[in-house]
Parts: C-alpha cells; structure tokens; sequence
C-alpha cells in the first residue's frame, strides 16, 4: 500500500465522523469527476457490483513527479489497507512490504537477515528495483543523447560554414593589414578574437533561448500529462558544454578562415 | 547556359559549397528522420492491432488491453451478447495470467494466454499445432528457458501461493507447437493455451472470467458504430476501436511526435538559413559581375535565374546526400528505441514511408528555392552605373 506521504497534500479535513471511512483522491480524479473533500463515494471491486464502501473524501492529493507514470492516465486513490482488503476480499494479504533502514550497512544486514529467515517471499534492494524500472528511460535518455549528438553535427557544420562565411568576408580588411606591414600572426590572432567573440555572443543568446525554450517545454508536457514532473533541466555542466562547443567550433573555424586569409597574396585578396 | 553559370559559380568555391551541402545534408537527414518518426508509431501501431482483422478490444470498464489485472466477470453471457451486434464477425476472449513451469530447481515464470485456438489473433503458429485441453505452445523464448521442445511435457501452474508453496491449479500439459507472440517481444517467455484450461487453473477467481475480447467487424462495417453498440450492450465493459487505440497510444507517445514536429521544423529553418547565407554572400561577392552582366545586356531575369538555381543546387545536392544520411540514422534510432522492454517486435518508430519522405524533402527544396529569391532579387535590383562605379574604384 503506498504511503500517503509519498504525495503533497493540497487541500484537507479533520476525519469527519468515526463510522464513515476516509479516502485521499489525486487532483486529476477531483478535476475530471467533479469531485470536492467532504464528498460521499461508493468504491465497488468492478463495475456493476451493487454493493459497495461509501466513504467521505477527506483529501485530495497531488500525484508524484514519478516520470514512470508520466504516460499512465488512471486515477489514483489513497485508502486504509484495511479497507482495500475487504473491498477486493484480499483476505490479509499485501503485494509487498516497503521498509525503511538507517541505510548504507543497515540495509545489506536487513536484506540477508530477511531472505534467510523469510519463507515465501524475497526482499530486494531499492537500487535494484529502480534500475529494473528504469530501464524504459535509459532507452528514453540514449535516444535523448543520439538526438543530441546528430543535432551538435548539424549546429558545428552551420557554425562552421557561417565562420568560414564571415571571415571570408573580411578579405579585402586582411589585405589592407597586410599591405600596411601587419604581421600574418596579428592578422590571424585578430580575426580569431573576432571569431570566439561571434562565438560567445550567439552562446549567451542561445542559452538564453534555452532557458526560455525548457520553461516552455514543462509548461507544456506537465499540462499535456497532468504532472509536477519537470521535462527538461539546463544545468550548469549543460550550459558550460553547450558554451565550450561552441567557442571551440567558433575559434577552430575562424582559426582555419584567417589561416587561408593570411597566406593569400594581399592583392590577390584585392582582386588584382 | 543558366545552369552552367550556377554550378560555375558553386564550383568557385569548392570547400564552402561542400560545407554548405553537408549542412543542408545533416539538415535534411534530420528532416528526414523526424517525419519517419512522426508518421512510424502511429502507422505501425495500427499495422499491428490490425492484424487477423481485429478492429476492436473489449476490456473491464475504465481500463485498457492488460492494463490492469482487473478481468471481465460472465465471458461466456458476455462473448454471445457481443456476438449478437450487427457487423461482428468474431469474438476473440483472451485470459491472461502468469504460469510457472515446475521441474528445475527455479521455476521458470512466463506470460500466458488463455485463448480461443478457433479465432485468436494473439499468436502465429511457428511449428506443431495449436493447444488442445492437455497441450500449449511457447514462444522460443519459454523454450529456451525451460529447455523443453515440441512433444516435450512440462509441468505448469497457475496462483503461486508464496508463503504455503502452493498453487491454484496446476497440470502437466505437451508443448504442441512454437509460435510468436505478436503483441509480445521475441525475449518474452510466453505461452498460450485453451481459455477453459487457463479459466480452470485459476481457480474460483478465474471462473468464466477474461481479461478482454478482441472481436472482428464485417468489411462493410464501420468499427465505430459496433464499439458503440458494444458498451451500449456491456455497461460494464470499454470497446476501444483500432482508432481509438492508435489515438491513445499517440497521446501517451506524443512527446516523442511533438519532439519530432519542433526538431523538424528547426532542421528546415536551419538548411533554408544556410542556403540563404550562402547564396547571400555568394551574391555579395559576385556585385561586380552581376553588374557586368547586366551592363552587356543580360537580363534581369536571367540573373534571378541564375542565383535561384545556385540555391536549389544545394538543397537538392543536400537533400539527397541527407536522404541516405536520414536512413541510416532512422535505422540506428529505430534500433535504439527498439529497446524500451516488452516492445511487441512488429513495433517500428522510425518507418519509411516514401510519400512522407519526399513531401519532407521537397519542402526542403522548397525552403531551397525561397532562400534564393532574395539575394537573387537584390542581385537584380542593381544600379549598373553606380555598382560598376563602386566596384571598379573600391
């Protein structure tokens, strides 16, 4: 049975009476069912069975930012196991037990003791466990790296021709310096500080653009699923990455640009 | 003669013209890919649930196709209320559950399916014959795992009891056949047997129970209006049509469309971008020329000609590099999702669908085309006195 304390409640009432059971609902079965704390309900096994538990609800609670249950659009409620027990005729019986540990040795020691002296059922880890269910977003997030890494070819080329591009264009500038006795070595370090500067520039504006493009996209896929769950992060190590790349591409670029510049003849720069 | 001057002028600047199509080409690969994306899923999953004529599930109301454990109470009440609607052809029950194969020092666990050998669409049979009262046939998987082959007798049961080390119901049944699953991956251990021997192995708790019907519909018939006159007929139940599932599976997959619709439409900006620039800097470089060309009489038209072709030189070198870049890519991304576990093998996200493709890479050429048509504009729009003028002095 899970706990109540994996979800935040929003909104709740004292027990209303010792004879009438209480249940917490999730907010998306509040909202689509028009259901409010202090309401009556009559929770049956199946449908169709006439007899059934009324119960008062006494909370509605918001669903967890469980990325496993992102997809899964059932609803969700919170009741005494008990009362789940009966309501099913489980007899006294539970799908399992979750059980908390001082951690780090505490848990191995409970683990052996637990399966040595248990019959019939097995304890696991909860690394164990997570690393069996998540198995559907390591594939999420190989995915996520592969987009990522086709993307980087696609934005280093368009960099890389755009630097090309506009080093190309200051050909007639080059040979100017040249001809006025600039050494080929001050014409390149020039034309590379003017190229990391492009590149910094377009970094700070492109993580702006992703801070504003990720606040959209949680907006979005936490009204679409209905979930606190935040769908994308920018962190530091992204940011300083994204920012590295990109200075480095700009720099290489310029830097192979003002290479090629430097060595033509200046007047063959000219046109002449 | 325009097209000579075009690839001329491309081949002036060999290296930039390289660069700008390996752009275009990464740019259309992307393109590419997210369209393969967008229109796989949904074609594949509908491809699969449309298999054996299927084009409705019955399940418990509020539930989806083994969502839940939840079942359907009265099968046999319900299967002949559904076959009386007009336009159903079959009925399909299925029962699911877990069954452990018994004789090793570990039991081995498998998926299995009670059916109907007579009208099922759950499996196809690979070898021997479908299951009988005392028979079942396996996946490879199972198989592999219990060691066992056709003809081979296996001891399996149903309702493990951990704490008494007892089952619900349990018999020793000959593996008549191999088969794959098609709702199931090529990894999974599963095996079908007769609903009545699945039903009786459960127990009382299994008693004239399914988990759903899979019911087929006359040709002539709109899918729709039986799933309609199915819940209209089991209140207790939810019909999904293959519409409908295809539209639920794309709303718990629309991330991955979504993604596939921005991801698209930035690869489009960005191969128009390049080609813009390019050919925009190309002009630029080329101001003279076009003077001269326009001072000896050459038309304005002809120069707009000219440049826009430059521009579609690239999209469509690019375009065609990307559509073997976008394949292969396709092929590794497909191969990468293709291990979410328990993906049905029939599942592709990534799906060639030719008009889909070249709509994409059209549109592509397309954004090609418009890329040209400034710097061909401004290139046209000239003065020849003064740009002569500027040129020959600066």
């Amino acid at each position: 049975m899970p706990s109540p304390a994996w979800a935040q409640r929003i909104d709740s009432i004292p027990p209303w009476s010792a004879a009438v059971r209480t249940i917490a609902i999730d907010e998306r079965l509040a909202a689509d069912a028009g259901l409010h704390v202090g309401d009556m309900v009559v929770l049956v096994a199946e449908p169709g069975r006439t007899s059934g538990d009324t119960v008062r609800i006494s909370a509605i609670v918001q669903r967890r930012a469980d990325p496993s249950e992102v997809a899964r659009s059932e609803y969700r409620i919170r009741m005494h196991l008990g009362q789940l027990q009966d309501i099913l005729g489980y007899g006294d019986r539970v799908d399992r037990y979750a059980i908390a540990t001082a951690g780090g040795a505490a848990a191995d020691s409970a683990l052996r003791r637990i399966n040595s002296v248990a019959f019939g059922f097995h304890a696991y880890p909860s690394r164990e466990i997570a690393v069996e269910t998540s198995k559907t977003f390591a594939v999420v997030s190989r995915f996520h790296r592969a987009i990522g890494m086709i993307t980087i070819v696609a934005s280093a080329t368009f960099l890389l021709c755009i630097m090309l591009l506009k080093v190309d264009e200051r050909r007639r500038d080059v040979a100017a310096m040249r001809l006025m006795g600039i050494s080929r070595a001050t014409v390149i370090r020039t034309v590379m500080l003017e190229s990391s500067f492009v590149a910094l520039l377009g970094s700070v504006f492109g993580v702006g653009l992703g801070f504003v493009v990720s606040a959209f996209v949680n907006a979005h896929y936490q009204a679409v699923y209905r979930t606190p769950l935040r769908f994308a992060i920018i962190t530091t190590g992204t940011v300083t990455y994204s920012v590295l790349l990109s200075l480095v591409l700009g720099i290489g670029a310029g830097a192979l640009a003002a290479r090629r510049l430097a060595r033509t003849p200046p007047l063959t720069l000219f046109g002449r | 003669m325009r097209f000579q001057l075009a690839a001329l002028s491309l081949r002036r600047h060999a290296s930039r013209t390289l660069l700008a199509v390996l752009g275009v080409a990464v740019s259309a690969a992307m393109l590419l890919d997210m369209v393969m994306l967008a229109t796989g899923m949904r074609q594949s999953f509908a491809s699969l649930l449309g298999r054996n004529g299927f084009t409705i599930r019955v399940s418990p109301r509020g539930t989806l196709p083994f969502d839940t454990e939840a079942t359907i109470g009265q099968a046999r009440d319900a299967a002949v209320a559904i076959e009386r609607i007009a336009g159903v052809t079959a009925v399909a029950p299925v029962l699911g559950t877990t069954i452990h194969v018994l004789g090793a020092a570990n039991p081995v666990t498998a998926f299995a399916l009670g059916v109907d050998p007579a009208v099922q669409g759950d499996y196809q049979l690979l070898q021997g014959q479908h299951p009988t009262a005392n028979t079942l046939v396996a996946s490879d998987a199972l198989l592999h795992a219990t060691g066992a082959s056709v003809g081979d007798t296996l001891d399996v049961a149903v309702g493990f009891d951990p704490q008494l080390r007892t089952y619900t119901g349990r018999r020793r049944v000959v593996v008549s056949g191999r088969a794959r699953f098609t709702y199931l991956s090529a990894d999974d251990r599963a095996a079908a047997l007769q609903l009545a021997s699945v039903q009786a192995m459960g127990g009382a708790d299994r008693t004239d129970r399914v988990s759903l019907f899979m019911v087929r519909t006359a040709p002539n018939v709109d899918p729709e209006a039986a799933r309609v006159a199915i819940e209209r007929a089991l209140p207790r139940v939810t019909a999904l049509s293959t519409a409908g599932a295809v539209a639920e599976a794309e709303h718990r997959l629309s991330y991955f469309r979504q993604l596939a619709f921005i991801l698209g439409a930035v690869s489009l900006i960005v191969g128009f971008l390049l080609v813009t620039t390019i050919v925009t800097v190309s002009v630029n470089e080329r101001i003279g020329e076009i003077a001269i060309m326009r001072a000896i009489g050459v038309s304005r038209a002809h120069v707009v000609h000219q440049i826009v072709i430059e521009g579609i030189g690239l999209s469509l070198a690019g375009a065609a590099s990307g559509l073997i870049l976008g394949v292969f890519t396709a092929k590794w991304l497909n191969s990468i999702l293709r291990g979410f576990p328990g993906l049905p093998d029939a599942i592709d996200f990534f799906l060639f669908e030719p008009n889909s493709a070249f709509r994409a890479l059209a549109l592509l050429v397309a954004s090609g085309i418009a890329a040209g048509i400034y710097p061909a504009w401004r290139a046209a729009s000239l003065p020849i006195s003064g740009t002569l003028r500027e040129e020959a002095v600066g």
